[in-house]
Parts: structure tokens; C-alpha cells; sequence
């Protein structure tokens, strides 16, 4: 039982985590149409800058409000560069350019920083444990990480909701063409939208890095996850994604322990039975 | 349309497969693994083109079967013997197959990005399977100690202890399995995938129940990838969780993207191309030691120039055949034929609170031009989607003389006679005119594993359809290049090739100019010989000058029936015209 209420813990912050990479999928592929296979690169990328920033100033929370703004300046490149000559594109060529910068990405990411794991330290004020009933106990930095992630998710919605910029991004999700016909230029739109998508992910990343260690392929698994988020939460609704992200988190906690060996199958069945009773995902438009 | 490959491409393949054929006498041991390799991934794309290129369906999970194929080797290969090769095979292509039917049965319910979705979702499932539990050494990977043979009484046929027989076994599968593609894009089952690829709405339309079109050539595919899982597991003896992961899937993509989607022999060629490409960026003594080492990087970007580039692939930059001539007119006088009677009873339909269509109560005369009019709004395109089926009603009766047809599909109802065009023009493009006509014909009898037989029947229908909206003469041509006129007039054709009787036809002359309205709506006429016609128009001068009668439908009801001089004095019809929205001219 008590291994149980730990699990949900980790289910929820590892759903939390996921949440925050897998709104920036969504809002990319309602918004932009754009399937982006290299969304886990930028979780990867995310994860060396919290390496890299961690060693030079010694803290990780320094280092992800140093690493934030790196992020979003790549996501803008990365979208003058390469994303925004897909917008017209079909998903095929979508997957084939995305996939060939996951090759480009994973091998920029050996060269710069090896192929072996690392591991980035928590900051020494929370470091311990805090006992949350007598015999349960609980890591603060993993608290603390639950904490700022549920501050950027409800920062980020309430951008959304309230703000003009979030008005112009549920329009655009809703219909594109309008948002031009009214005179907004799409085009730093879209850049906005990629590049918060990359900061999201990137984000996640580095403030994840204390709790897993640092490895090559550490967006991969994010990347899949973060897909099957999109889809139970229906394509382009943050709310989905939100709700998707929470039972993957836990779906998956509770699966490694109880089911040892099926967790991660057990995350594609919840997302086969969400499909087979709404194909449109929770909170999407019918497929 | 795909169709057999060019001379020159021909000409390509062929020294291409006789050097294949020779190569290991030249190729040391390396060469002989490394080409059979690209032979196994040759299968793999192929059939994946068959999903992309062929069908539409892009699935990001196609690795997951050969991946199983794989697998199946070493399912039934003993701890220290050899498997019976039969059996092997055998397993691999039931193997992948039954799983295809599986996946199938969920994935092709889905289209666009959720199809790419739930296809990747399944395979990942399949990678978790094989990488987290120890089925078959679990994340180690799965080895082959010895390899299949064929033995058939006492006599070792077949030996894959021998690198070239698995070289030369692979090649002749691959070589079968191309044929086979090839000619299944050709039969009506082809055709049929063809058009759900161009537009499956249209095609549901017509009468095709598209979904086990989609699963049937999902299950060819993924049985097809099994046979090519069949041949990597032979050469490597051993098998890893990732020949069945997303990225094997995505790989095999970007072969399919970079050889040519569509032309069946292009993956392939993409496949050798990307083999070929990684294979030198990776020898230092061709890109030097620094290339070598991060030879991603280039093949990377080699990609991406293609993406931006070459849409269309190697295969593109080779020539295409043009349409195949087209059976000769029949020239036999038109028959004259009388239609069944559509007739509707207090037909209604409400979406919320909102009534739509309210108690409609209408019968449509056989071998008669029948007009709906109405103001905006009236719920005329509701009307033609409860008669054609396209939406259910809420209330009320549709019959078909005195059968009762109003539970039936729209798919069921095409297959009784009563046929629909849309509002928008809504022609296969890529399809010539005759083929579009074709695969409307093939709608009467739409049943999934057709591969050849009553082409004459159809070509009857075929030719029927041409002659009978003088589009003969423009058979050829690529539907997509015709005009705007003319493509509706091809709308009609098919309505007429595909058996409908009863054409209901949702404002026929929408955006054409006056010289092709007066083609259509003499088209029209002539129709009547053996068709009934129901229009829904916008066009007044057209309607009352064309119809034999006119009904007014206002608000979701109808207000006025009868002869267009009836209507134009009918006291309703003016107040309803005239007061609301003033017509062009006074009827």
C-alpha cells in the first residue's frame, strides 16, 4: 500500500514531466500541422544543458533559468531553418525531414558531450528526504520538482486562457486561415509556438536531470510517451494532454511495480482503450 | 495510376537483378551479408510502399512485422539444430500476417496522424513485449545457432548454412514479391486502393466498404514484412528488439520517401541508395576519419535536401508510363430503360435542436429530371444526404418502390441504383477519365479480394458511361487536367458507370460558365432515357427551363410541388423568394 502511495507520487511528477514536453507536441501539431519526431531532442537537449549549466554555476535551478532562453533560441532556428518549410507539407515528409534531424541531433549530442551517462546533482538544500507518514518517506527535490512543474503547467494555461497571445494560439488551433485573414502574421506565430514547444521540452529535461541520469538517448522514450499523450488528450487540446500525461505517469509507476516487465505495454493499452471509446482522444475533435 | 514500369525502367531493373543474380561471384563473404541485407529491406519497404504509396496509409510501425518474421525463425529453430525452412516460412508470414490482422482490425479505423499514431503505438507495444519480458532473450537479442534448412526426403535442398543460398533465396523472394505488388496494383483491388489513397470519402461513396480494403492490404503488407524479417534473421542469425522498434519503422520510410513513393520498384531503389550512402559514410577510406566517425550527421542532411528538394524521390527522376488505351466504343444503340421509384414519407431530421428537413413527404417519378430549390439555408443538402444515406433520419420512411430502403448505408443504397455527386467537384486526380469511370463500375460488385474476371462487364460499363456524357474522347486524359466543366460532367459518368439509376446530383452546374450549362443540363435530358435525375440547383434559369418538376423546400419544409409553370405561380414560392431574397429575374 504504502509502495503504492509512493508510486502514485512518482506517477504523478512523471506525468507532470511528460506533460510539460507533450504540450509543446500538441500545440506543434494543432497549430503548425506539423509532426515533430524531434520533439525528444529538445528534452534531450534540456538534459545536457542541465549537465553542462549545473557544472558551471553549481545549481540546477540556476542553470534551467540560464538554459531556458538557449532553448527557445534553438527551437526558433530549428523552425526558420527547417520546420517551417513543412507547414504545406504532407505528414510524410513531415516524419522523414523530423526523423533526419533526430540522426543530425544524436550525433551533434555525441560529439559535444560522449556517449556515456551522467548524472547531474540535486542542490544540497534539498537534498534529503521529508517522512510523510511514519514509516513513508519522500525526496524533497523530487517534491519540489512536482511542485514547479504543476507552477509552469498552470503558468502556461493560464496563458493560454487569459492572455491575447493565448487567444491567438486557440484560434490558430482551431482555424489557421482565419488567424491570417485577420491580419495576424502567422509566421511569428508559428515561431512562437515551435519555440515555447522547445523551451517546454527542453525544460522538462533539464529539471528532470537530477532524478534520471543523462544518457544519449534520453529523449527517445519521452518522444513515444509524449505522442501517446497527444492522442488519448485529442491532438491540440492542452487540457488532454494534461489529463493524459497524469494516467501515463501513474498508469506507468504503478505498472513497474505491479506489473514488472508490461509497464510500458500497459501505457499503449490505455491509449488503444481511450481510442476505442472516443478515436478523437478526450478533449479532440473526432479523427 | 500504377502501372508497369517504362522500358527504360524495365530495362534498369533487369540488369539490375541479373548483376544481383551474379554479384556473389565477385562479392567476398561481407559483400554477400551486406547485399542481403539490403535485399531483406528491399521486401520490408516494398510492402510498406503498398501501405504508403499504393493505399494512403502511412504506418509508422511497419518494422513491427518484420521484426515478428524474424522472430518466427527463431521460434521454431531447436537449440542446436536447424529449422525446417518450410516451417520457418510458414511462421514468419503467419506470424506477421495474424498480427497485421490484429493491428489492422484498430489502425485502419483511423486515418492521417492518428493512423501514424496508433501504428507506432502497436509496434512499441510489440518492442516492449520482446525488450522487457525474456520471451526471446529479452533486450540481449535473439540468437539463430543454426540456421533453417530445407531437407525433403533425406535430400538437403536448400542449405542457409550457406550465405549464398539465403543471398539467392532472398532475391528470388524479393523479385516474386515485387511481381506480385505489381500486379496487384493493377487488378480492381489495386485500383480500389488507388482511389481510397486519392479520396476515401469518395470512395465509401461509391460503395466500397474501404475498411477491409484497408485491412486486407495491411495484413498482404505486414505478411510481406515477415517474409523480409524472414530473410534478416537467416543472414544475421541473430535478432534484435529493434528490428521491430519505431526507428527500424522510420527507416524504412525514409527508404520508401527517398526511392519514390508509389512506384513500387523506387523503395527499393531507395533502399539500396540508403544502404549504399551509410555504407560510404562510414568507411574512412572513402570520406576520411572524421566524416566516418559522425556519418550521421551528412546522411542527415542528405535526407533533409531530399525532403526539400526531391519530393518525389529517385524513382521521379525516371520516366512514367501514360495511360493504357482504353477498350474500343461498343457503338450499340442506347438502352432504353425505366428507373424504380424513390419516394420519401415524412422524412425529417433534426441535428439538436435545429430542424433541418421537417416532414418531407415527396415522390420522384422514373425517367424524369427532378429539381429542390429553396433559399439558403432551406436544408436542401440535408435532403440529398438523407436520400443518398450520407446521414440517417430522425423520422420517416424512404422507400424504393415498395421496399423499404430507409435503414440502409449510403453504401447499401449505392448498390440499389441511387447514386450521389457532391456539391464539390470530387473526381479521382491522378485517375485518367476512363479509370475514373472504371473504378466507379467496379463500385456495382465492390467486394474486397477481387484481382481479375468481368473486365469485360466493367469495360461495358465503361464504355456506357463515356459515350453516354461524351466524354469518349477524353478517356485518356488525367481527370485531374480536365476542366472545371468537364470534371463534373465525369462526376456524372461515374454516378452512371457505377449502375446508379437514380443520379442525385448536389448542384451540378456550380461554378461552370453558360456553354457548359447548357452541355450538362442537355446531358441531363438525355439521361432521362434510362436514369432518373434529382438536382438540387441554384441555377433558376436551368431549373425551370430543364425540369420536369420542382420542389420547394423552405425552412426544412416543403412548401410547393409541381410542373415548373405550377411554381412560378405559386403564391408561397414567390413570398418565399421574393420576400426574403429576390431572384436574378422573376420566375
Amino acid at each position: 500500500m504504502e509502495l503504492a502511495l509512493i508510486q502514485i507520487f512518482n506517477g504523478v511528477q512523471y506525468g507532470l514531466l511528460i506533460f510539460l514536453a507533450a504540450s509543446g507536441l500538441t500545440l506543434v501539431f494543432g497549430i503548425l500541422g506539423v509532426i515533430n519526431l524531434a520533439h525528444g531532442s529538445f528534452y534531450m537537449l534540456g538534459a545536457y544543458l542541465a549537465l553542462t549549466l549545473t557544472s558551471l554555476t553549481g545549481d540546477i535551478f540556476l542553470a534551467t533559468l540560464l538554459g531556458a532562453p538557449i532553448a527557445v533560441a534553438f527551437g526558433a532556428a530549428i523552425e526558420f531553418l527547417f520546420v517551417r518549410h513543412l507547414y504545406k507539407r504532407d505528414h510524410l515528409q513531415q516524419v522523414l525531414l523530423t526523423f533526419a534531424l533526430i540522426l543530425i541531433f544524436n550525433e551533434t549530442q555525441r560529439i559535444l558531450w560522449g556517449s556515456y551517462p551522467h548524472s547531474v546533482p540535486a542542490p544540497s538544500y534539498l537534498s534529503g528526504s521529508i517522512s510523510l507518514t511514519g514509516a513513508l518517506s519522500y525526496p524533497v527535490y523530487r517534491l519540489a520538482l512536482t511542485g514547479i512543474c504543476l507552477a509552469l503547467a498552470m503558468a502556461m494555461m493560464f496563458v493560454i486562457t487569459r492572455t491575447k497571445i493565448g487567444a491567438l494560439i486557440r484560434a490558430g488551433e482551431s482555424n489557421r486561415e482565419m488567424v491570417e485573414l485577420l491580419g495576424f502574421d502567422s509566421r511569428w506565430l508559428y515561431r512562437l509556438v515551435f519555440a515555447s514547444g522547445t523551451a517546454l521540452a527542453a525544460a522538462a529535461g533539464m529539471l528532470a536531470a537530477p532524478v534520471e541520469s543523462v544518457y544519449p538517448g534520453v529523449g527517445e522514450r519521452v518522444l513515444i510517451i509524449s505522442f501517446v499523450v497527444v492522442v488519448i488528450g485529442g491532438i491540440g487540446s492542452i487540457r488532454g494532454a494534461f489529463l493524459g500525461a497524469l494516467a501515463i505517469g501513474i498508469a506507468d509507476a504503478l505498472g513497474k511495480v505491479f506489473l514488472p516487465g508490461f509497464a510500458s505495454m500497459m501505457i499503449y493499452a490505455l491509449m488503444a482503450a481511450v481510442l476505442a471509446i472516443r478515436p478523437g482522444g478526450l478533449f479532440g475533435r473526432a479523427a | 495510376m500504377i502501372r508497369n514500369p517504362t522500358p527504360t525502367v524495365w530495362a534498369i531493373i533487369v540488369v539490375l537483378a541479373i548483376a544481383a543474380a551474379l554479384a556473389p561471384m565477385w562479392l567476398g563473404p561481407y559483400g554477400v551479408k551486406f547485399a542481403t541485407r539490403i535485399i531483406s529491406l528491399g521486401i520490408l519497404v516494398l510492402s510498406l510502399d503498398l501501405l504508403i504509396g499504393v493505399t494512403g496509409l502511412v504506418s509508422f510501425g511497419h518494422a513491427a512485422f518484420y521484426g515478428l518474421g524474424a522472430y518466427a525463425v527463431w521460434f521454431v529453430s531447436p537449440k542446436d539444430d536447424s529449422a525446417d525452412l518450410l516451417k520457418a516460412l510458414a511462421l514468419a508470414i503467419g506470424l506477421a500476417g495474424g498480427a497485421a490482422a490484429i493491428i489492422g482490425a484498430f489502425a485502419v479505423r483511423t486515418r492521417g496522424f492518428y493512423f501514424i499514431m496508433v501504428t507506432l503505438a502497436a509496434s512499441q507495444m510489440l518492442y516492449a513485449l520482446f525488450h522487457d519480458t525474456r520471451i526471446a532473450g529479452g533486450s540481449d537479442g535473439a540468437s539463430i545457432a543454426v540456421k533453417p534448412d530445407l531437407v525433403i526426403a533425406g535430400v538437403t535442398l536448400i542449405d542457409f548454412y550457406n550465405r549464398n543460398s539465403i543471398y539467392w533465396f532472398g532475391l528470388a523472394a524479393l523479385a516474386l514479391c515485387y511481381l506480385l505488388t505489381l500486379w496487384l496494383a493493377q487488378t480492381p483491388f489495386g485500383r480500389a486502393l488507388q482511389g481510397v489513397r486519392q479520396n476515401e470519402t469518395r470512395m465509401s461513396a461509391l460503395g466500397f466498404e474501404t475498411y477491409w480494403f484497408k485491412l486486407t492490404v495491411f495484413v498482404i503488407a505486414g505478411a510481406m514484412a515477415g517474409l523480409g524479417g524472414l530473410v534478416f534473421a537467416c543472414i544475421d542469425g541473430f535478432v534484435p528488439p529493434e528490428a521491430l522498434g519505431w526507428k527500424q519503422s522510420g527507416l524504412a520510410i525514409m527508404m520508401v520517401v527517398l526511392g519514390g513513393t508509389g512506384t513500387l520498384h523506387g523503395p527499393i531503389f531507395g533502399a539500396i541508395i540508403y544502404a549504399m550512402l551509410e555504407e560510404a559514410l562510414k568507411s574512412s577510406g572513402i570520406v576520411g576519419a572524421t566524416i566516418a566517425d559522425h556519418w550521421a550527421i551528412p546522411m542527415g542532411l542528405v535526407l533533409i535536401a531530399v525532403v526539400l528538394g526531391a519530393p518525389k524521390g529517385v524513382a521521379g527522376l525516371l520516366p512514367r508510363r501514360a495511360a493504357q488505351k482504353l477498350t474500343p466504343s461498343t457503338d450499340e444503340p442506347r438502352i432504353v430503360a425505366t428507373t424504380q421509384r424513390l419516394s420519401v414519407e415524412n422524412v425529417g431530421r433534426r441535428f439538436g435542436g435545429l430542424v433541418a428537413v421537417d416532414g418531407v413527404t415527396l415522390s420522384f417519378e422514373p425517367n424524369k429530371v427532378h429539381a429542390v430549390i429553396g433559399p439558403n439555408g432551406a436544408g436542401k443538402t440535408t435532403f440529398t444526404n438523407l436520400l443518398s444515406g450520407a446521414l440517417p433520419v430522425s423520422a420517416g420512411r424512404i422507400a424504393l418502390d415498395d421496399e423499404d430502403i430507409t435503414a440502409l448505408s449510403a453504401a447499401a443504397k449505392a448498390r440499389r441504383g441511387i447514386g450521389r455527386s457532391f456539391q464539390r467537384t470530387n473526381v479521382f486526380g491522378d485517375f485518367t477519365v476512363g479509370e475514373n469511370c472504371a473504378v466507379a463500375a467496379q463500385a456495382r460488385r465492390p467486394g474486397v479480394l477481387r484481382f481479375g474476371a468481368d473486365r469485360l462487364r466493367e469495360a461495358e460499363a465503361v464504355g456506357f458511361a463515356l459515350d453516354a456524357t461524351g466524354l469518349r474522347e477524353r478517356a485518356q486524359i488525367r481527370a485531374g487536367d480536365l476542366s472545371h466543366g468537364e470534371q463534373r460532367q465525369l462526376e456524372i459518368a461515374m454516378l452512371i458507370a457505377s449502375g446508379a439509376k437514380i443520379l442525385i446530383l448536389d448542384e451540378p452546374l456550380a461554378g461552370t460558365g453558360p456553354e457548359e450549362t447548357r452541355r450538362v443540363m442537355d446531358l441531363l435530358r438525355a439521361l432521362t432515357l434510362d436514369h432518373t435525375i434529382i438536382i438540387i440547383e441554384h441555377d433558376m434559369d436551368a431549373v425551370f427551363s430543364a425540369a420536369d418538376t420542382i420542389s420547394v423546400l423552405v425552412g426544412g419544409r416543403l412548401i410547393a410541388r409541381g410542373a415548373p409553370d405550377d411554381i412560378r405561380r405559386d403564391a408561397a414560392v414567390r413570398e418565399a423568394y421574393l420576400g426574403n431574397f429576390g431572384m436574378e429575374r422573376a420566375p
